[in-house]
């Protein structure tokens, strides 16, 4: 008897063939036969009208921590997700000495927007090495992970203090490469690195004092197995990012590994200089290189309080500065204080357009409610003031609790995206899942682009954006046995109605450890998530049996990788 | 940096990473050694206002006085023509 039969669903296999129809059996964790199935299963699903697809793939997370207390990554999982990359961008949680764990959840906290209390109460820090963080996280996993190792982690763990300070020597370089091999072979998918990002003192984080050889004796170990290099580049420069994506392409080459870079934004502003980037991907594709660029299917929405810092204001030194380092009595006073009121309000003005458009989302007190859903150009003619002051005085009103929500701020013109999002060279992800909880939710970007971009504006079809999201991203990282339907495969399987999946409305979740709060969209439209053949998710029942994996494994266990 | 000559690849805006220990006056040295230095330098602190307007590094740090990080691009010309 087979385990579980998924019924009269239309199957999209992965491979961006038509979809069929057909019956699906799953056995031992696999996906034992497709056609008719004539016995009973142990569990059956109807998906009689509802679309049968591999598992979604989100090849950008930061859920490191989230995974301490929750295995199933929340509400990711429940949108179809049933594999995760987490450790992005040079951070991840292992392996850490017990000496660096502050300077990490620094680095979380001022990149990632995780909250300090998040960690110090949630996290229970029994690990050091990359394979007891990776046990650590396997209890009561519910969702695949395929985790990265931190670039920045590597520096800390060899050279301490120096890692912030100067480049490595050549014995410091070995020492960095045997680890890397062995985070590699105890089941990292590949290495992370980031050229942009600032730590909680607002200076370069480690993996920044690389020079160009540690970077290549790095590549060199990730080419012999074949696995994944992710960077974050200089995204706002499009000079500078061509020019990293033309290193990544010599390493690609000269290692043999696939490599990708994020995020690649779509901005009214920015349109001819995506075309350029997007030229020499091709280009350099053309030449054999592996240099995917991450494309996110969400707009850019953000919000923000002055309860935490938020990244909004970076280009704004003032601000920034007092927010990210200022105490709540020192926010306060600086708003209270004229003086200090009056050159906040002057740093801001040439951005005069924004702020009337941000719209009052969260108070705490029964006065400013009726408030809530307006924007502040509204609550400024209302109270005879600017939008600025209004936002300021709101602050002051909700002890600097009030939330004000930025939506629209680009990566937003459907028509443009829904063409990037179908070239040929463009991964879809960068989704930041677990990350900036307190300015935008991460969760739902899979229902976003099958509801904008497949059944609203057709810029992919369904067997297309399955294949993105599935066959094509488990290729790119060489996750093996999962991203098809087919006999044989990992059953990793997400059935979904495509007339109504989509991402629910943003809410607030009070469900982040150290009594945090979180933006988090539910599900629209999926019916049920299984993965390693154990349903893991329905939409009448929730959240029930955990059989994630760690992919692609430790080697000893892992078959031939077959990498794109 | 990655050469276009003969590679099929659409020539791009040159750009170096830095050696060890390199600051604007070793880079302009190597990179433009038919300008006069200090109008090297200028030049290339034009280009790269990325890393002209950086931060500075905090006291006591061993790259004080030098922005540059052994990880970054260097333009050492100026933008293309659109």
């Amino acid at each position: 008897m087979p385990d579980l039969v998924i019924r009269n669903g239309r199957i999209v296999d992965g491979t961006g063939l038509p979809a069929f129809v057909a019956d699906i059996a799953v056995r031992d964790g696999r996906i034992a036969r497709i056609g008719r199935i004539a016995e009973t299963g142990a569990r059956e699903i109807d998906a009689t009208g509802l679309v049968v697809a591999p598992g979604f793939i989100d090849p950008h997370t930061h859920f490191d921590a989230q995974l301490l207390w929750d295995g199933f990554a929340k509400p990711a999982l429940s949108h179809g997700v049933t594999t995760i990359v987490p450790g992005n961008c040079s951070l991840s949680l292992a392996p850490l000495k017990a000496a660096h764990r502050t300077k990490l959840v620094g680095m979380f906290n001022q990149i990632e927007e995780m909250p300090l209390r998040a960690f110090s109460e949630g996290v229970v820090w029994d690990w050091e090495s990359f394979p007891d963080y990776l046990a650590r996280i396997r209890r009561g996993l519910g969702v695949n992970v395929a985790p990265l190792v931190g670039h920045s982690l590597i520096r800390l763990w060899v050279m301490d203090e120096a890692a912030m300070e100067r480049i490595a020597t050549d014995s410091e370089i070995a020492a960095m490469q045997q680890l890397l091999r062995d985070c590699l072979e105890a089941g990292a998918i590949g290495l992370s690195t980031s050229f942009v990002d600032m730590d909680e003192r607002l200076q370069p984080v480690p993996s920044r004092y690389a020079d160009a050889r540690e970077l290549d004796a790095l590549a060199a170990v990730l080419g012999e197995h074949g696995r994944m290099l992710q960077i974050v580049p200089e995204f706002y420069d499009p000079d500078l990012t061509i020019a990293r994506l033309d290193q990544l392409a010599e390493l690609s080459i000269r290692h043999r590994i696939p490599t990708s870079f994020s995020p690649l934004f779509l901005n009214a502003d920015n349109v001819a200089a995506v075309e350029r980037v997007m030229a020499r991907v091709d280009e350099q594709f053309a030449r054999g290189a592996r240099v995917w660029p991450q494309v996110q299917t969400r707009p850019i929405d953000i919000s923000f309080s002055f309860a935490v810092p938020s990244l909004l204001f970076f280009r704004f030194p003032g601000w920034y500065r007092l927010i990210r380092f200022g105490t709540p009595e020192a926010i306060r006073a600086a708003f209270t204080d004229p003086a200090s009121r009056a050159a906040l309000v002057a740093e801001v003005a040439p951005f005069d357009a924004l702020w009337p458009r941000l719209v009052l989302r969260h108070v705490r007190t029964a006065a400013n409610r009726p408030l809530l859903g307006k924007t502040l150009g509204e609550i400024a003619a209302l109270r005879g003031t600017t939008a600025v002051e209004a936002m300021i005085d709101l602050s002051l009103e909700e002890d600097l609790d009030a939330h004000f929500l930025a939506g629209g701020m680009g990566h937003n013109d459907d028509a443009k995206v829904g063409a990037l999002l179908a070239h040929p060279h463009v991964h879809i992800g960068a989704s930041d899942g677990g990350a900036h909880i307190l300015s935008f939710s991460t969760y739902g970007d899979t229902g976003h682009l099958f509801a904008r971009f497949v059944r609203e504006t057709g810029a992919l079809s369904l067997e297309q954006a399955v294949r993105k999201v599935t066959a094509d991203t488990a290729a790119i990282w060489g996750i093996p046995e999962r991203g098809l339907l087919k006999p044989g495969m990992v059953a990793d399987i997400t059935v979904f109605d495509p007339a109504t999946i989509d991402r629910g409305p943003e809410v607030r979740a009070e469900d982040v450890p150290g009594e945090g709060a979180r933006y988090v969209r539910e599900s629209r439209g999926i019916a049920a998530v299984v993965v390693g053949g154990r349903i893991a998710w329905t939409a009448d029942g929730g959240y029930q049996e955990a059989a994630g994996a760690i992919v692609p494994g430790p080697m000893a266990a892992a078959p031939a990788l077959a990498a794109a | 940096m990655a050469d276009a000559t003969g590679s099929g690849l659409s020539p791009v805006r040159k750009a170096i990473v830095p050696d060890a220990g390199d600051d604007w006056a070793a880079i302009a040295r190597r990179a433009l050694p038919h300008l006069p230095e200090a109008e090297a330098v200028s030049a290339l602190q034009s280009w790269n206002l990325h890393l002209f307007l950086r931060a500075p590094a905090p006291p006591g740090s061993p790259r004080q006085g030098n922005p540059i990080l052994p990880s970054d691009i260097v333009f050492i010309e100026p933008p293309l023509p659109a």
